[in-house]
């Protein structure tokens, strides 16, 4: 799973929950094998939930809300 | 085609005595009763098990791998049957494709039914008495004590709120009947098979006045009839047997509060009797809150088989309803990452609340909460979601004539299929779709060969609807250099202008 997982993206977003622990700013070599890392990232990527809030796009800096757990991803007719 | 590897378990009734009536049905039962009793196990019986049409070969795919037995698979269609030792009946209950779940009494292969309805009426009005019953009486029996156990599946707490399952389960009935008609075996006769109230409370009530052996026990008869050379309806096969069971066995016959149900399935020549083990289907046990198509646990749980989710994989419904599917696939095949989507304030509302409600339950018995399965409310034409990065796409595709409409298909199906191509990893990534608008789902495939390749198709039957569920692998070809994307893409900056034109 950690392949697939853009580990940057999901460090800062942790980061910016104020969620991130101790978690590395990269992949550490042999992190397959290091339980204690493993139950750290299954735990920000299973186990914590944002409710509120908004995802903000890197690149254009738009913002899609989040309301009771769901992301809104909808563009406007203008933006499509 | 039925094919027999155990003789003690299956009787055929002995073709050439057509005439002596007495050998069809003395000679027959011997078998059913004479096999082996271990202490340890307990009797081996046969169990019979409804599935969703078109994946009788998946459900006897889950039950060789969790039960560890052949099934064969019924001529009657949405039906298996597979031999188990009376340990295993809890096992049985976890089964995910299985619909409905009943004891074979007595099977004939063969069924020579007499010239008149007279005659054949009276032949299974003797029948009655001379079935092998006691093992398949003793499993109801086993059965009824587990349910007691479980507690949770069908005491009747009515009056509890809206977080009770089995409630909702039976609230949305209603909603429910509307949408899903009971699959029905043939054409050839109108007869259907009687009605099933799902009055499940009272029911549990009355077996909690009866302690289990006590005397007065209520039943009534089921039977599902096909084929067109019978001279009975079964209605009046139902009746007949049943008044011949209530003699034989000095029982109520009660058509809503019922302790036993006896089924009596007729397909062409082959005759099944049994006994309900469940008594309302299984295939609505993760949903409750319903929206108007949402799709049955069993049906969900069959288009994921199919796919072989792998442990890590992505996989995504870009057009999830209630999210019976994501969720279905969360809890079974659980090492996978699944993530719902839908344009549809509603859709998005319900399948978060039918996660929360898994979760809660799940909470409440201890097990660790936190599903792998996330929901977003997003446009099916622009996911987002990086190109090339889910592994399966699985997603039930409007129909038409349950939502959407015709028209809007034959639009929307290309778009989604190239939405699709792009998210979806080449070469390793697959998609399972259903979908009941088969044409246009054809048309739009054929255009899209460069992307997908067509697998294999299962055709299905969904709330009396045909239809068909199309597993496609995903080519090696990369997203935007295919010849068709190339025209595609071009085409769709038009039809977006053409939109905005008519808004």
């Amino acid at each position: 799973m950690i392949p697939k997982l853009e580990w940057s993206a999901l460090v800062q977003a942790a980061d910016q929950l104020g969620h991130r622990e101790d978690l590395p700013g990269e992949l550490v070599p042999d992190y397959e094998k290091n339980e204690d890392f493993l139950k750290k990232v299954h735990r920000v990527l299973l186990e914590v939930e944002v409710i509120e809030g908004s995802l903000q796009c890197p690149e254009s800096g738009r913002e899609f809300p989040i309301s009771k757990g769901i992301p809104n991803m909808l563009l406007n007719e203008d933006e499509a | 085609m039925k094919q027999s590897t155990d003789p003690l378990l299956r009787m055929s009734s002995q073709g050439d005595d057509v005439a002596e009536q007495s050998s069809n049905t003395v000679a027959a039962p011997t078998s059913s009763s004479s096999t082996e009793t271990d202490p340890t196990s307990g009797t081996t019986v046969t169990i019979g098990a409804t599935v969703p049409t078109g994946f009788e070969h998946t459900a006897a795919e889950e039950v060789k791998e969790k039960i560890g037995v052949d099934a064969q698979i019924s001529k009657d269609r949405g039906r298996i049957y597979f031999p188990i030792t009376t340990d295993k009946l809890s096992q049985v209950h976890l089964l995910r494709s299985v619909d409905n779940l009943f004891v074979v009494v007595a099977e004939y292969d063969h069924y020579q039914f007499k010239e008149s309805k007279e005659e054949t009426l009276s032949e299974l009005q003797e029948l009655a008495s001379k079935l092998p019953w006691t093992n398949a009486l003793e499993v109801w029996r086993l059965n009824r004590t587990l349910k007691k156990k479980k507690g949770h599946r069908k005491v009747g707490n009515t009056t509890k709120a809206k977080s009770n399952t089995e409630a909702s389960d039976v609230a949305a009935a209603a909603e429910v009947v509307q949408h899903e008609l009971p699959e029905e075996t043939s054409a050839a006769d109108g007869d259907a098979k009687a009605e099933r109230t799902p009055d499940s409370e009272t029911c549990q009530q009355d077996l909690d006045e009866n302690a289990p052996g006590a005397k007065l026990i209520k039943f009534r008869v089921t039977c599902n009839r096909a084929g067109d050379k019978h001279s009975f309806s079964s209605n009046e096969a139902a009746r007949d047997f049943g008044g011949a069971v209530q003699e034989f066995f000095q029982w109520k016959a009660d058509m809503t509060k019922f302790d036993i149900e006896v089924l009596l399935n007729i397909h062409n020549e082959e005759v099944v009797i049994g006994i309900a083990l469940t008594e309302e289907s299984l295939h609505r046990r993760n949903i409750s809150h319903f929206g108007p198509t949402t799709l049955r646990s069993t049906l969900c749980y069959g288009m994921l088989r199919l796919c072989k989710p792998q442990a890590s994989d992505i996989i995504l419904d870009p057009m999830c309803g209630t999210g019976a599917i994501p969720l279905e696939g969360a809890i079974e095949f659980s090492e996978s990452f699944y993530i719902a989507g839908d344009n549809n304030d509603m859709a998005v509302n319900r399948t978060v609340n039918n996660i929360c409600h898994i979760q809660k339950r799940r909470a409440d018995k201890g097990s660790p909460s936190g599903l792998p399965i996330d929901t977003v409310q997003w446009d099916l034409s622009n996911l987002p979601i990086r190109t090339s990065s889910v592994d399966i796409i699985i997603t039930d595709m409007p129909f038409g004539k349950r939502m959407g409409s015709r028209k809007k298909n034959w639009d929307l199906y290309p778009s989604c299929l190239r939405e699709m191509a792009r998210v979806c990893r080449p070469d390793s990534g697959k998609a399972v779709l259903l979908t009941q608008d088969k044409k246009c789902f054809a048309k739009a495939i054929s255009r899209m060969g460069g992307l997908w390749r067509k697998l294999h198709t299962v055709w299905v039957n969904v709330g009396g609807l045909h239809a068909g569920v199309y597993l496609l692998k995903r080519t090696t070809a990369v997203f935007g250099q295919t010849p068709e994307d190339v025209h595609e893409s071009r085409g769709r900056g038009d039809s977006q202008m053409k939109e905005r034109d008519d808004n």
